[in-house]
């Protein structure tokens, strides 16, 4: 009996751009699982955003569009309006960096939550710009070293890092916003769960649904890829709790 | 007997397979992979792999094509 088997949704012959040990890969594995099994390839366009999955189309055998940095949620925002408008109801979802969700996207991102969008973000929150060289981005924390912050991190010049999840939930327009990790096994589960959920919040047509995923970066933190998770099991995820911040389906 | 198949062109020796398998059936071969380290490979001479799939869902590069259970 097979078990598991590589996703259809993945272009045959491709592999992923990412570096060894990055998060993103499991993280884009995820994504193609879940469109297979709720079916979805074929009414699915996926916004892709620049940074280190700036070539998502090459691996995911999806309909895609390339989306100015930071503008991800924006362009979705049009995708889906303009297929509504023609009586089309595509499934849309955006596949962003932090840096693009929560620095030059920031205005885009929330007020497409507040707007109450009807689409799915995912976001891969590395604590660092991962495809310019690791420099410091929005969710950098206090006291880490970038190659834009020597002596890390600190309040007074550079101020704190923001909380995307939680800012999201705290928008009444979104629907669904979880923080989820990719370290072990449990929590790959967990972040499957989640982003299944922040899928059907679209398809039943609850408004934005956003999903953290906390990830590693290794070639920018200078650790192995196992290190690197254990820094996100043993220090990330205090800072960034993993946690469902807002379900409207639960209640 | 059940048993993954790796593939090697896809492996980028992040090693992550290796720690995860509960069994220890993975380890670094002695064949070098296109990031100039050793790929992954699978021994199970016992038959003791369960076909859990844990390697398949840690691998970030989809290496780990197919695990399957007899
Ligand atoms: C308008 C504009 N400004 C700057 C850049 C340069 N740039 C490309 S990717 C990137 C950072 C992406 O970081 P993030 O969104 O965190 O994604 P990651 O690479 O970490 O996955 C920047 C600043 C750009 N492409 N376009």
């Amino acid at each position: 009996m097979q078990i598991f088997s590589t996703p259809k949704s993945i272009k045959k012959d491709s592999s992923f751009s990412f570096c060894p040990g990055c998060d993103h890969g499991i993280a884009v594995k995820l994504v193609a699982q879940i469109i297979d099994e709720m079916n979805l390839q074929d009414k699915t366009i996926a916004i892709a955003s620049s940074g280190c999955s700036v070539t998502l189309y090459n691996f995911l055998d999806v309909d895609c569009i390339e989306s100015p940095h930071g503008r991800a949620c924006a362009v979705a925002t049009g995708v889906k309006r303009a297929h509504k408008a023609n009586g089309k109801e595509m499934f849309v979802f955006t596949y962003q960096g932090d840096g693009d969700f929560a620095s030059i996207g920031l205005s885009e991102s929330l007020h497409s939550a507040l707007r109450g969008e009807n689409i799915t973000a995912i976001c891969i929150n590395n604590t660092n710009y991962g495809m310019t060289g690791g420099q410091l981005g929005p969710t950098t924390v206090l006291g880490q070293i970038t190659t834009t912050s020597p002596m890390g991190r600190n309040i007074e010049y550079h101020g704190f890092p923001i909380k995307t999840a939680e800012h999201v939930a705290l928008c009444e327009g979104s629907a669904f916003s979880a923080r989820v990790a990719l370290y072990d096994i449990k929590n790959i589960i967990n972040a499957k769960k989640q982003i299944k959920k922040a899928f059907e919040c679209q398809l039943k047509g609850y408004g934005f649904s956003f999903v953290e995923i906390l990830s590693n970066c290794p070639t920018n933190w200078k650790l192995s890829p196992l290190d690197s998770h254990k820094k996100i099991e043993n220090e990330l995820s205090k800072i960034y709790p993993i946690k469902v911040f807002k379900d409207i389906t639960n209640d | 007997m059940s048993h993954i198949k790796i593939d090697k062109n896809k492996c980028k020796s992040c090693y992550l397979c290796v720690d995860v398998c509960p069994n220890k059936l993975i380890q670094k071969s002695n064949c070098l992979g296109k990031t100039g380290e050793f790929v992954v490979e699978f021994k199970d001479k016992d038959s003791k792999c369960t076909a859990c799939a844990q390697c398949a869902m840690m691998c970030p590069d989809i290496a780990i094509v197919e695990v399957v259970k007899e």
